[in-house]
């Protein structure tokens, strides 16, 4: 038996063992417990199964008033014959002698035939040596009896005269052990084990959200593969979100219908005048049309967090670095299980004269490793910014295909040339929602926004 | 992205013998992305800088380079002829300056390749010809059209019977009463005169970019088509002129030239163009050793020609790929040549040593005390609505900073308060137990120069028993533990908060924020049942310079 007792259930065992059935109240003595100690001390034993309580219920029985009269002086009736016993007396004599009780005792003794009357006398004709409820009376006296331990005819006959006989029911617990328990050493030692098997109730953690785990998940494993963070803002003039990228301005993806642009809002300073020159420039010779700086200064809230990236390397032209831009992202879509309107990217870059798109390749898969997914494959795609330009595939187990994740590529002559950017230029980014939902097991991403507590306070969050 | 739906049993006829199997597998090392497979048919995704995989034709040709079937590039075949002439009148340079074209005969076109032809004549329209407005395509059943064409201009009160029409309508009436005519006369502005292809006969044959004419309507039964473009700029027009011409001589059609002049437009030439390369830009980008032979292989499977000269190598490019701009595409398509599956990713060593951006690490730590006064993290977008932001709070709408044509109505105008947005996270939560407590730190924005963007931090607290009390003392502590900032609290009223149970919060004599308890009407706005209480404060100057 490798159980642990509190104190209590202990003194309580050893008791039961030397003394096997007993009442609460029988081990309030032998233990020194308090009631209330007792009653948790069994409670916890029925909960183990080591205790038995059998409840029972006795009749106690003690003489009233009357009852107690009768049992000092006798009954009424046998007063009244032993003031017969020598001689008759007269009606107004016995009246006078007993009082109150004179009319009950004579109605009895004249109902027996132990008393008759001749002309205004009354005489004794029977007396018998022991009157109905003598015995009764004599075996309570002024104790308390169980109704058990009764003549149950002798006691009938004075259970009903007022104030005679007095019932006390008891209900009694008896409390034994169970078999087990009888086997149970009791040793002594800790005095403090509690009833470690109950169940007690849940307490909800405050906690980072769920989504935010994963994107500092993901910001450190970058960090880790020599990275550095940069943050810009969200509001960005199309110049940096699409001119210096190479996207012309009259292509659909710059529309309405795809970017949301700031009502009314135009950038005055959008970047040097070498800047601006350069890339009109190459836009012009490219794309063939007329480049207008107007639409270059309106203001959109960035479509990707690629145009942190590109101005950073623009401002600082680094013959070596590596960085990366984590953030909110717009896109003007219809909201759905699988489209939101705003939500998180990383984009990262690496400049070097050695970077190679196989370096590139093997950034996302060391990336993809560190997250938990080793199923994966590189795919041809398109963006307008880089060439050659890949999308990871990985396998999703769950739901038996492969998702897109990372967009990656190396950045165009056209983007980098214009901004005085020299060596190559591997980029690659996405979402990370996507991830996040591959992470928890969910299909339908606007639950990271909805702030349902439910869910927030049972998303595991060691994973 | 555009679809294209391909059947496998076709490509399989027009690769030979290649299994499903095989080419399901090969489509994505084509850019092309499977969407859904049904039995024989498959639909691809493919990306608007290849408009020659609009067509199953087009694809093919990808695929018989991939598998080695047939490789090098696509040479057009373009019989001289001088029958086909197109006079070009100046009237046209003020309103759509260019036309170019090209005869195709002797072809068989079923229905699926007058549908396909259909789409890819809208993804030129959509992507390269920019809705119509850079350059436009008609395609015409050549024998109802008598050469020479006129390329001319015309009033609006011109008549002839459109495609799809039985009936002459006025250019007017086709501008105002077609759906074409609705999307696309914007191109031709105010101008009283507009673009008109006339054939000898008078008889009209397209009105460019608009529709073109019922009578030349291509059938099943057409056997010889003219296909013409028009355009602003001449070499955006041949672009698009070259794609269906290869498309057209792929689906077995013989081409034949047309004959232009006039106004400073000349015949195309549909010529390919040369591009220089070097084996060392390849391996440098690819970080390969391959040699000249296996990039000219590359090449040619990629449905291009190369060939060695000294050092370099020439490589040839149809003019359908007008997507290849310089060496770097030409990288890219030694890639897809080479195989991207034969490229091993190479884990190099960083030659730099990374850092987290302090601004993240003090968000983070700010977090992280918040969650250690028992406050979980809600996230809400910056992007949200009127409703959520003044309506349902009582704020007065100032300087609001909205987005156009938004396709959600719930994300409309950029928040520049956090509150409302917790507010309305509690109002979703009305069922779940309490005490519910929130914060969220994130980014407000306000009208600047052109738009300021700040952090703000904000917490919530709704529990039968929440008083300002609790909240004050949540944020003292925070504010102390996170900064060692003492902070003062003044009287103050706002519109989400109670009169008299409101106050502003100021360190060191500067206003950072708000605190109290919210207001029995903005807490029944939000049907929430308990009552909450709240702060609001800037970050600017704690964790922002």
């Amino acid at each position: 038996m490798s159980q642990v007792f509190h104190e209590i259930e202990k003194k309580i065992i050893t008791s039961l063992k030397n003394n096997p059935k007993q009442t609460p109240e029988n081990l309030e003595k032998s233990t020194n417990l308090s009631p209330d100690q007792i009653r948790r001390g069994i409670e916890w034993l029925k909960l183990k199964e080591l205790a038995i309580v059998n409840e029972s219920q006795t009749v106690n029985l003690f003489l009233g008033k009357n009852g107690l009269e009768s049992f000092h002086k006798g009954l009424p009736e046998r007063r009244l014959l032993d003031l017969l016993k020598n001689e008759s007396k007269k009606l107004q004599d016995l009246q006078k002698e007993l009082g109150s009780i004179f009319g009950p005792a004579m109605g009895l003794a004249r109902k027996n035939n132990w008393v008759d009357t001749s002309e205004d006398k009354i005489f004794l004709k029977n007396y018998p040596s022991e009157l109905p409820g003598e015995k009764t009376l004599k075996q309570i006296g002024e104790n308390k009896i169980s109704k058990s331990e009764l003549d149950i005819d002798d006691l009938s006959s004075i259970l009903k005269r007022p104030d005679f006989i007095i019932e006390d029911i008891i209900k009694t617990k008896e409390v034994s052990l169970t078999e087990n328990a009888k086997l149970i050493e009791i040793t002594t030692g800790s005095s403090s084990a509690i009833n470690v098997e109950s169940k007690v109730s849940d307490v909800f953690v405050a906690r980072t959200h769920p989504l935010k785990d994963t994107i500092d998940e993901i910001r450190e494993i970058f960090v880790t593969l020599g990275f550095t963070e940069i943050i810009g803002n969200m509001a960005q003039p199309s110049f940096w979100n699409f001119d210096a990228l190479f996207t012309p301005q009259d292509h659909p993806a710059r529309e309405l219908q795809d970017t949301f642009y700031l009502d009314g809002l135009s950038a005055k300073k959008i970047g040097t005048s070498e800047q601006i020159r350069k890339i009109s420039e190459s836009h012009k010779k490219s794309w063939r049309y007329y480049w207008d700086i107007n639409e270059a200064r309106k203001m959109v809230l960035r479509t990707h967090t690629t145009c942190v990236t590109i101005k950073h390397l623009a401002e600082n032209k680094p013959d070596e670095a590596r960085v990366f831009s984590l953030g909110r992202v717009f896109r003007n879509e219809k909201v759905s299980y699988k489209h939101l309107v705003e939500f998180n990217q990383i984009e990262g870059v690496v400049v070097g004269k050695n970077a190679t798109l196989r370096d590139l390749m093997g950034i996302q898969r060391e990336f993809y490793r560190r997250i938990g997914i080793t199923k994966i494959k590189f795919w041809p795609t398109f963006f307008p910014y880089t060439e050659p330009s890949l999308q990871t595939m990985v396998y999703n187990d769950r739901l038996e295909k492969w998702v897109e994740l990372f967009g990656m590529g190396i950045f165009r002559p056209e983007v980098t040339k214009p901004l005085g950017i020299t060596k190559p230029v591997l980029a690659w980014g996405g979402g990370i929602e996507r991830i996040a939902m591959l992470k928890y097991g969910l299909d339908d991403v606007r639950e990271f926004y909805n702030n349902n507590l439910s869910w927030l306070r049972s998303a595991t969050k060691c994973q | 992205m555009p679809v294209v739906e391909l059947s496998y049993s076709r490509l399989q006829k027009l690769l030979g013998k290649v299994s499903k199997k095989q080419i399901s597998d090969s489509l994505p090392f084509l850019g092309l992305d499977i969407e859904s497979e049904d039995k024989d048919l498959v639909r691809v995704e493919y990306s608007p800088n290849r408009p020659d995989y609009s067509t199953d034709l087009g694809i093919a040709l990808g695929l018989q380079g991939l598998f080695g079937i047939k490789t090098g590039a696509i040479k057009l075949n373009i019989k001289k002829s001088n029958d086909y002439v197109i006079h070009v009148e100046p009237s046209v340079t003020k309103i759509r300056p260019f036309v170019t074209g090209i005869i195709a005969k002797n072809g068989r076109i079923d229905d699926t390749i007058i549908k396909q032809l259909m789409a890819m004549q809208e993804d030129l329209h959509f992507g390269i010809g920019r809705k119509r407005k850079k350059s436009s395509i008609g395609i015409h059943d050549l024998d109802k059209i008598s050469f020479p064409l006129r390329y001319t201009t015309t009033k609006r009160d011109h008549r002839f019977v459109p495609l799809n029409s039985d009936k002459e309508l006025t250019i007017s009436e086709i501008l105002d009463n077609t759906d074409v005519g609705q999307d696309y006369g914007a191109i031709l502005g105010n101008s009283p005169q507009v673009p008109l292809i006339l054939d000898s006969k008078k008889q009209t044959v397209s009105f460019p970019p608009i529709i073109n004419a019922a009578v030349t309507t291509v059938t099943t039964k057409t056997r010889n088509l003219f296909v013409e473009v028009t355009g602003i700029n001449k070499d955006d027009a041949e672009d698009m002129l070259s794609v269906v011409a290869t498309i057209l001589q792929t689906a077995g059609f013989a081409l034949v030239s047309t004959k232009i002049s006039g106004a400073k437009n000349t015949s195309p030439k549909l010529e390919p163009k040369k591009i220089l390369i070097n084996s060392v830009l390849i391996n440098q980008m690819l970080g390969l050793n391959l040699t000249n032979s296996q990039i000219i292989s590359s090449l040619k499977k990629s449905r291009l020609d190369a060939a060695l000269k000294g050092k370099n190598i020439v490589c040839s490019i149809p003019s359908y790929r007008f997507d290849i701009f310089g060496p770097m595409d030409l990288v890219e398509e030694v890639t897809l040549g080479y195989g991207i599956q034969n490229l091993e990713p190479i884990l190099s060593p960083s030659q730099t040593l990374g850092q987290t951006n302090p601004i993240s690490i003090k968000l983070k730590s700010l977090s992280l005390i918040m969650i250690g006064l028992g406050y979980t993290e809600a996230l809400n977008s910056s992007l949200t609505s009127k409703r959520v932001l003044y309506e349902m709070t009582n704020r007065e709408p100032m300087n609001m900073i909205s987005v156009l044509d938004s396709k959600s109505q719930e994300h409309t105008i950029l928040r520049d308060s956090i509150l409302p947005g917790l507010l309305e996270n509690l109002s979703r939560n009305i069922h779940i137990s309490y005490p519910q407590r929130l914060f969220e730190t994130g980014t407000i924005f306000s009208q600047g120069n052109p738009v300021n963007e700040t952090a703000s931090f904000a917490g919530i607290s709704a529990h039968q028993d929440s008083t300002f009390t609790e909240i004050k003392s949540i944020l003292q502590s925070a504010l102390k533990t996170g900064f060692d900032l003492d902070i003062e609290t003044k009287t103050f009223s706002h519109p989400i908060f109670e009169e008299g149970r409101t106050a502003s919060i100021s360190v060191h004599g500067k206003t950072i924020g708000i605190v109290g308890e919210i207001n029995s009407k903005t807490i029944e706005n939000y049907k929430i049942r308990v009552p909450v209480v709240g702060f609001e404060i800037s970050l600017s100057g704690l964790i922002f310079d």
